[in-house]
């Protein structure tokens, strides 16, 4: 008695209970899973399909359908790789069409952390800048040959000019002289080559069969 | 909220807006209110991707948003769990407009569930380019959305208050009642422009009201038609007219989400009502009948209050709703248990607190059978067991306990609308996996048709496209057919069961003081 503790509802009966019910004698003792599908004891009624529900499932389909191409349909890129493995260049291609339809959000009636769009924009004026000063440095290279071609003097310093010249250039654009930093403080060993060949002496030992 | 109702509202956001989306709800689902950082850390997705899906969120009014009290620069983000079961019932509220104002409310209601929320101008345009209805006139358009305005079936989105600070972090609304349903300046002209391209959507007089549907607008004629069907069941199609009126009379003087009785109402202004609008010359003259066949019957719609005036009655919404909420139960019972399970379910919530042997008795079946299904409806929780203790005799004598059958409705509504959720889960859930399984056999025949279509486009021969068409073999065609017949049944589960889930949720509103996140504006 003192087990069930005194007072207060427990939400269940106890065996004791059940048993006063009548209803424990009739329990079966379980010695395997239940099945998974359970025989159905009636006939579940049969669905009537009226003019309305087919209008209805129609229109749910191509609604989800129309969802599905939509571009607030978001898939994370890693499921959208994925998904481009499997697919023909037709299927691709289509992928692709889809992305390209950019979503519609009125940006002006949301938080600002969720407007992507201005980051992106400043992700996109960095190319042109990089390609300019490819450009440049092409050029600048061509100048140089043709310097080189009519004296063969003076190389150091300009050499110095032109290392001047970049670090200007780095000054002007942040973002480059971010990536150049990036590029040079790491702990890479650059200089460090292994062709695999010393690879054989390591394990002599072991190759000589085992030791008593 | 349940568990259950947490896992049907992820299987409907991944349907519609993919697994990011449903990823980011979920995170939301099971908090109050998160911010954009703690959903990122939470789901793992980048950044850029969480904000999507938040801007989709927001935009298809599933997500609203606050700023943070310790940080008004920051955002608070909530999901709005009621009206995610909204998007199943998209294709209910598009048919309920058809049928009210024919194709082209149907392409208006339709573009502004595509679009989420936007504004009346944009709509229209939007609608006229689609080009299905090409007969109609941008003045039609233009009509229905303002009759459908004043109808309530669209409402004005909060307007955007523009402060001082133009470089707010998280914007700020005005919310103001008079102001829902006040007609939008729609100028045909410069629509015309628009369409040319001689102008822009910002230069329309209307770019700063934002129209949606108002999803409890559908709900309270889903809701009227529900009752005035089950009049219409028992008592004929007079009385449901009547009825339809009453109602209709009800609006006028009571809020239709009033949780439990209407308004007062009088005999004269029905009468008055009927001989105006109606045509039904029996219904006239033989209302006073037609009225008290109406109040006299159990499913206790309509109640006589008073004499004053022919007779004062009211709607009793909470009656209503417990009768045709346990009709659904008893049917429900009936088709689990059988139908003497129904009897002893409907003994015991006639007499409230029955024991067992009494049980038997009153219900007439055998001993064992109705202790096996009294058990039966004990174990699935559809009635309970309430323990009345009396002291034993003696000090030391054991207490003698009465164990007796009683339905806790509210409980048992609960269970069953639980139910209802997850039997919708695993009903989408089966339809994806068939649409999974078979998704090479589906794909091929979609390509197929439309090669078909494209080649009777060009004028081929009959035979050709025979030919082509035969590139489907037969029992290719056996297993598809057998699919789609799974497929469609599957949905129409879904319409059916979403029909249930909409009684019960009406039940929790007119007959529990439960929170249920349905009021007249929101």
């Amino acid at each position: 008695m003192a087990g069930r503790g005194r007072g207060g509802k427990t939400g269940t009966l106890t065996a004791e209970q059940m048993a006063m019910l009548g209803c424990t004698k009739d329990l079966p003792v379980q010695t395997a899973p239940p099945p998974t599908f359970p025989p159905v004891l009636n006939r579940p009624t049969t669905l009537e399909t009226t003019a309305t529900q087919n209008y209805q499932l129609l229109w749910k389909e191509d609604f989800l359908n129309r969802m599905r191409d939509s571009p607030y349909y978001i898939v994370s890129a890693s499921q959208e790789s994925q998904k481009l493995e499997h697919k023909d260049w037709r299927e691709k291609a289509m992928t692709r069409l889809k992305l390209k339809t950019q979503p519609e959000f009125n940006y002006k009636a949301m938080p600002q952390e969720l407007n992507i769009s201005s980051r992106k924009r400043r992700a996109a004026d960095a190319r042109p800048k990089l390609l300019a000063k490819k450009t440049n440095i092409e050029d600048r290279l061509k100048v140089l040959e043709q310097k080189e071609l009519k004296s063969g003097g003076g190389e150091q310093d300009e050499v110095k000019q032109e290392s001047d010249s970049e670090q200007e250039e780095d000054q002007d654009d942040p973002e480059a002289a971010m990536d150049d930093e990036m590029d040079e403080d790491n702990d890479y060993g650059a200089t460090y080559f292994d062709n695999g060949e010393a690879f054989n002496d390591e394990d002599d030992n072991l190759d000589d069969g085992p030791v008593y | 909220m349940s568990a259950d109702y947490s896992h049907l509202s992820s299987a409907i956001l991944e349907q519609c807006f993919g697994k990011v989306v449903q990823a980011v709800a979920d995170c939301l689902f099971s908090a109050t209110t998160r911010t954009l950082g703690q959903i990122t850390s939470a789901t793992k997705f980048s950044r850029k991707e969480a904000a999507l899906a938040l801007a989709v969120l927001v935009k298809y009014r599933l997500v609203d948003f606050t700023a943070s009290k310790q940080n008004p620069f920051l955002a608070e983000y909530s999901l709005r769990r009621e009206d995610i079961l909204c998007l199943l019932r998209y294709p209910r509220y598009v048919h309920l407009v058809q049928t009210k104002y024919g194709n082209v409310g149907a392409s208006i209601a339709e573009e502004l569930i595509n679009s989420g929320s936007d504004t009346a101008t944009g709509i229209l345009i939007k609608c006229l380019a689609e080009g299905e209805n090409k007969a109609e006139s941008p003045e039609s358009y233009r009509n229905t959305f303002l009759q459908m305005v004043t109808d309530h079936y669209i409402i004005k989105r909060p307007e955007l208050l523009v402060g001082d600070d133009q470089d707010e972090n998280v914007p700020k609304f005005e919310t103001n009642e008079c102001d829902f349903f006040r007609h939008p300046n729609i100028d045909l002209q410069l629509l015309a422009k628009i369409r040319k391209g001689e102008a822009s959507l910002t230069e329309a007089r209307d770019s700063t009201m934002v129209w949606n549907l108002n999803y409890d607008r559908f709900h309270q004629d889903f809701r009227d038609t529900i009752m005035v069907d089950a009049i219409e069941r028992k008592l004929g199609e007079n009385a449901a007219e009547c009825f339809r009126f009453i109602l209709k009379i009800m609006y006028n003087t009571t809020d239709p989400w009033q949780r439990k009785l209407s308004n007062q109402i009088t005999f004269v202004e029905i009468k008055q009502a009927i001989e105006r609008k109606s045509n039904n010359l029996d219904l006239m003259k033989y209302l006073d009948q037609y009225i008290s066949l109406i109040t006299d019957d159990s499913l206790g719609f309509f109640r006589r209050v008073g004499d004053m005036g022919g007779g004062v009655y009211v709607v009793d919404m909470e009656h209503a709703f417990e009768s045709l909420a346990f009709a659904c139960v008893e049917s429900v019972i009936t088709e689990r248990f059988g139908s003497k399970a129904a009897r002893i379910f409907r003994v015991i919530r006639c007499k409230k607190y029955i024991e067992q042997e009494d049980l038997q008795k009153e219900a007439m079946i055998p001993s064992k059978e109705a202790k096996s299904l009294a058990y039966n409806l004990f174990q699935e929780q559809f009635i309970h067991v309430k323990i009345i203790k009396k002291p034993g005799g003696g000090s030391n004598g054991p207490a003698k306990a009465f164990y007796l059958f009683q339905v806790k409705e509210k409980d048992t509504v609960r269970m069953l609308l639980d139910a209802s959720y997850k039997s919708l889960y695993n009903t989408i859930e089966r339809s994806n996996f068939e649409k999974n399984e078979h998704k090479g056999l589906i794909e091929k025949s979609q390509r197929l048709d439309s090669i078909v279509e494209t080649m009777k486009e060009r004028g081929e021969t009959d035979e050709y496209i025979a030919e082509i068409v035969e590139t489907f073999t037969p029992p290719e065609c056996e297993i598809l057919n057998k699919v789609k017949n799974r497929i469609k049944t599957l949905s129409k589960a879904e319409l059916t069961l979403d029909d249930t889930i909409f009684l019960l949720q009406m039940y929790q509103h007119h007959c529990t003081s439960l929170p249920t996140g349905i009021r007249k504006f929101k």
